[in-house]
């Protein structure tokens, strides 16, 4: 009995972030197990720790709140920033790719979405010259002391080349299969060259409603499938392993101030591809033979760039220098 | 004690507990009679306020209250860890009792002098 309630109350720890464990995890066990000794059930008690649990690893996060390491919450931020910009990058080019595709056949039927996908265009353009420009001293730096911290390094330095050559063999072979093929008699020049739309559209194949529709996606060659599978390992490869380098890797306080000012430039450059993505939908994307039709995907799609918004606003205005938070290993 | 803008009368290092100063308190004042671990304190606060408080609140208000040094972990070879009350930490009590009390007893007076002695 006793060691059952252990095990519940090891469950329930899970709700708190992994240094929050290994500083309070032993004894707050040792409360639990005499809390739930005494009240086996207790819906108060669950919403509590629930709660508390995610404030803790939105804090642990560099979101707000009260961090155990106050020292190194400043670089979390960056970590996180750099995390929740680039997840919201994957979700923003398969929306766009999904609209381009569209464009390339004809164009919209209205001013609303017209405007919506060059707001758009314009915010996706800038979210990748912000990226690059924020990648670029990052890995200079990570390049440059890869001899003395070879060990902390080498991991997610390999993760991200993995994660990154899957992606662009994979995307090169796959964007010959894009929907948006010139030369058919009612084709469209689109707003975008066609080649820049079919690499977007096959590097984000994988965000797709056809997941809850497996008949569906039983018809697919089975190569697309597999390209389907892999390519989302690769993508969050990629992001663990660049997330892993920010936190890892000695950055100046100049490069953090620098981080921190394209972090809240991002913060307002995704704030203009959500509206743009918002006049869409609420647009209801009319236009010839079902183009700019909005799914249920794009509905989720747009919550989540929304909450991605938030994230990378709040975690660019909390940036600062710091000692690398996470300890040599 | 510090009054800060707005008229906030608890102390200074209370000010950025936010709703975690009710917790806290309770915690403090719990300490002040000696060190305790989490459930001891859970029964003691309990049976001198009458209130329970959910572990995941009282771990959130003892974080708070050790990383501003109002108390700190007692070394011990059992898991569960007893806390106590640092100096400062019962400066900072007896300050915000102090404020609570003032208020009391304003409003007791006010109480009395308009709704009588009741």
């Amino acid at each position: 009995m006793r060691e059952g309630t252990r095990h519940r109350a090891a469950r329930l720890l899970l709700w708190y972030p992994r240094e929050w464990r290994a500083r309070y995890g032993e004894e707050f066990i040792e409360l639990l197990v005499a809390e739930l000794d005494e009240r086996p059930r207790s819906l108060r008690r669950s919403v509590d720790l629930a709660r508390s649990g995610l404030t803790a690893r939105v804090a642990a996060a560099g979101l707000g709140g009260q961090p155990l390491d106050t020292e190194g919450s400043g670089r979390r931020s960056l970590a996180t920033l750099a995390a929740a910009l680039s997840i919201f990058s994957v979700v923003a080019v398969a929306l766009w790719a999904q609209l381009t595709i569209g464009w390339q056949w004809a164009p919209p039927a209205t001013r609303a979405t017209s405007l919506a996908m060059v707001l758009m265009s314009l915010a996706i353009l800038v979210v990748g010259a912000i990226c690059l420009l924020a990648i670029a001293p990052v890995a200079w730096l990570a390049v440059r002391s890869i001899n003395a911290r070879w060990r902390h390094l080498l991991g997610p330095i390999g993760l991200v080349l993995g994660g990154l050559a899957v992606l662009v063999v994979g995307t090169h072979h796959f964007a010959n299969g894009w929907p948006g093929t010139r030369g058919h008699p009612w084709a469209d020049q689109g707003m975008v060259p066609g080649g820049v739309a079919a690499y977007a559209w096959a590097s984000t194949l994988f965000v797709t409603s056809y997941w809850l529709h497996p008949t569906a996606l039983a018809q697919f060659p089975g190569g697309e499938v597999a390209w389907m599978l892999v390519s989302p390992v690769a993508v969050a490869a990629l992001i663990v392993g660049a997330t892993r380098i920010v936190r890892r890797v000695d950055l100046s306080p100049r490069v953090v101030r620098f981080e921190r000012r394209l972090g809240l430039l991002a913060a307002v450059t995704t704030t203009i591809f959500l509206t743009g993505a918002a006049l869409w939908v609420v647009d209801g994307g009319p236009g010839p033979r079902n183009l700019f039709h909005i799914g249920s995907i794009d509905v989720v799609e747009l919550a989540a760039l929304a909450f991605l918004v938030l994230v990378t606003g709040r975690a660019a205005g909390r940036v600062t220098a710091g000692k690398p938070p996470v300890a040599p290993a | 004690m510090t009054k800060r803008e707005g008229g906030d009368p608890r102390p200074e290092q209370f000010s950025g507990f936010g709703r975690y100063a009710g917790p806290a308190t309770l915690i403090l004042s719990s300490l002040a009679e000696g060190p305790k671990h989490g459930y001891a304190l859970t029964k003691d606060i309990e049976r001198f306020a009458d209130v329970r408080l959910a572990p995941g609140t009282m771990y959130e208000a003892l974080s708070r209250l050790e990383s501003q040094g109002l108390i700190e972990a007692v070394e011990s070879d059992d898991r569960r860890r007893p806390y106590r009350l640092t100096a400062m930490g019962a400066e900072a009590l007896r300050s915000h009792l102090a404020a609570q009390r003032k208020i009391a007893d304003l409003g007791l007076q006010r109480l009395a002098g308009s709704w009588g002695a009741g």
